[in-house]
């Protein structure tokens, strides 16, 4: 191959040239929380190190970005760069046949669509302050920013809610696309109500409706560091099927 | 700055999760390639699953390889 040339097209993006020939590309995505991930897409194994070194130069750190855990040659590309892996996130499989939908003793699951929208919103509102407090949203997959609202729901019809002690408690997000498997892309209880069968049966009532509305898998993403999260899912026969690590450049 | 030419795009629908992050695409006209994901999707979540329509863009060097830029609603 020829010399690569590295051009910066904007304030985001990158170009790798040879002949006139875009053979790799670079991007910066700036999100919400203030958080800067990069991207390096190359067609050829030349272009990647002037366009990581580009970028690093350019760019203050911290920067992140994120590999498949089974593409180990892109992983080892961004490490000879500088980057060290920062947290990993499982992905899972979980059938929906066979889940028993009975929730625990004093909770009632109401299904998506039912729930009342303002005590919903109410019940995100207090589950992302409590996160915030603890954790941090940073351990999540993703943070969403609040609208103008303040809480993150955009389509409340996709939420089931679980009622503990006559108050909304917990609350699970299920997205179905076309004929590929479901999303549990959120399953969350309030702190004061954990430990007492809601998280069980806000899952359990999830893969029961995908299962009746014949939807046969679901999809899951869990950080690695949530043992208990993971134990849930594992207890409804949920496989892992792959990983997301999640790289920083300090 | 120079003129450059980027690789081909085309739509296709995904066939099948393969090893090490690649699918296999079948393209409008027919043909299958493989493809990874950019790094663009995968920055943003998104997942890529069998039935998807997806535009890829080819490789210059490889018509028979490519790399999945958008995900289309279905």
């Amino acid at each position: 191959m020829n010399t690569v040339q590295i051009i910066r097209v904007d304030e985001t993006q990158w170009q790798a040239l040879s002949d006139d020939v875009v053979v790799g590309e670079a991007d910066l995505s700036q999100r919400p929380d203030g958080h800067r991930f990069v991207s390096i897409d190359v067609w050829d194994d030349a272009a990647f190190a002037p366009l990581a070194a580009a970028m690093l130069a350019a760019l203050p750190a911290p920067l992140r970005t994120l590999v498949p855990g089974e593409d180990t040659e892109t992983a080892a590309r961004w490490g000879r760069a500088g980057f060290v892996a920062e947290r990993r996130e499982w992905e899972y499989v979980l059938p929906t046949a066979g889940v028993d939908a009975r929730p625990a003793p004093g909770v009632t699951v109401l299904p998506a669509g039912t729930a009342d929208e303002a005590e919903l919103r109410l019940l995100d509102r207090e589950i992302r302050a409590e996160v915030e407090a603890a954790s941090g949203w940073h351990t999540m997959p993703a943070e969403v920013r609040p609208g103008p609202r303040g809480d993150t729901l955009i389509d409340p019809s996709l939420y089931a809610v679980a009622v503990h002690e006559g108050r909304y408690a917990g609350l699970v997000r299920t997205v179905c696309r076309g004929r590929g498997p479901a999303r549990i892309g959120l399953l969350a209880v309030r702190t004061a109500h954990q430990r007492q069968g809601l998280g069980r049966s806000l899952l359990a009532h999830a893969l029961h409706a995908l299962h009746e509305a014949g939807t046969t898998t679901a999809r899951a993403e869990v950080d690695q560091s949530r043992t208990a999260a993971t134990a849930l899912l594992e207890g409804f026969g949920a496989e892992r099927t792959g990983h997301l690590l999640h790289l920083v450049h300090p | 700055m120079p003129r450059v030419s980027k690789g081909l795009e085309l739509e296709g629908t995904v066939l099948e999760c393969l090893r090490n992050a690649t699918f296999k695409v079948e393209l409008q006209n027919g043909h299958h390639v493989l493809a990874h994901i950019s790094g663009k999707i995968r920055k943003n979540y998104i997942k890529i699953l069998p039935f998807d329509r997806v535009l890829v863009e080819l490789s210059p060097y490889d018509l028979t390889r490519g790399r999945i830029m958008y995900r289309y609603r279905n």
